[in-house]
């Protein structure tokens, strides 16, 4: 399991140098997305390996709310560009 | 509860390792985030900050912090900020409204055709400062310079030939950046004193 934790660990730097060097504003979103459901599932992890349900039920929440949180995001963002785009033609 | 002290031996040297991996990982992205010039990449990456930070507390045991700041540093913080760049960081231009065609029709398509040079100009320009152009639509002559002078809007186009701005810094950055649009600083305060003496 701690194996695993590291591996993820190494898997989050993928997304953290992509929103680093992207000049896109979506591909941060997506960086963004894949870095909010990888750090939920490590606070799952964490709580099967210590067996503490506190943790796994913010884990859960957190999983479910900071996806609705990069959705009211994307919403705003999306608005902003088709304002954008409309004054451009 | 502090588990890296609690747990011993072996256990406690993995646990230590992969909880200094992840607290090394909030530096990082600090760091990224402030490198950050463009405003909307700064708040996405606020976002990876509090959905780290947020791994992190819950790492310490610390469930109540953790989902505070899911919700209240990542939801709630990002999207309130998100509006206010949104409505801050425009260049409000008030246009006067032109008069309807004689055939009838759509008087949005005329316009946008009539303001699409000055956009194209305009709009690279303060999308290189992060600014977008929101256009404001007045009926006749006395109701744009009345918004001009009450501060409702930054600038005007269709008063004189060129863009008139009453923003320091905005006069500033068309003039360097578009010199032959064309455009003039008004002090509006002066010329309301100006207007009170006379």
């Amino acid at each position: 399991m701690n194996g695993l934790l590291i591996a993820m660990i190494l898997a989050l730097l993928i997304p953290i140098y992509e929103a680093y060097q992207d000049e896109d504003i979506w591909q941060t979103m997506l960086a963004f997305a894949s870095i909010a459901t990888k750090t939920a599932m490590m606070i799952l992890a964490i709580s099967v390996v210590r067996d503490d349900w506190m943790i796994g039920m913010v884990g859960v929440l957190i999983l479910s709310l900071g996806n609705a949180s990069l959705m009211l995001l994307a919403h705003i963002l999306r608005r902003m560009n088709l304002e954008e785009g409309r004054s451009y033609d | 509860m502090c588990w890296p002290i609690v747990l011993v031996g072996k256990d406690s040297m993995t646990e230590d390792f992969y909880l200094i991996a992840m607290t090394a990982l909030l530096p990082l992205t600090a760091g990224l985030l402030v490198s950050q010039i463009n405003p909307y990449h700064a708040l996405v990456i606020r976002g990876i900050l509090g959905a780290i930070s947020a791994l992190i507390y819950a790492l310490f045991g610390a469930a109540d912090v953790a989902l505070t700041e899911a919700l209240v540093g990542t939801m709630l913080s990002i999207t309130l900020y998100a509006v206010a760049v949104r409505s801050s960081m425009s260049m409000r231009l008030g246009v006067l409204e032109e008069t309807p065609d004689a055939d009838g029709s759509s008087i949005g398509i005329k316009k946008r055709r009539e303001l699409a040079p000055l956009l194209a100009n305009l709009n690279p320009v303060l999308t290189k400062y992060h600014m977008r152009v929101e256009l404001l639509t007045y009926p006749d002559q006395a109701a744009l310079t009345n918004a001009l002078m009450e501060k409702e809007i930054h600038g005007t186009h269709g008063l004189s030939e060129s863009l008139q701005i009453r923003i320091q810094r905005l006069h500033d950055i068309i003039q360097a950046e578009l010199p032959t649009l064309g455009s003039t600083y008004i002090d509006v305060d002066r010329v309301k004193q100006q207007d009170k003496t006379v």
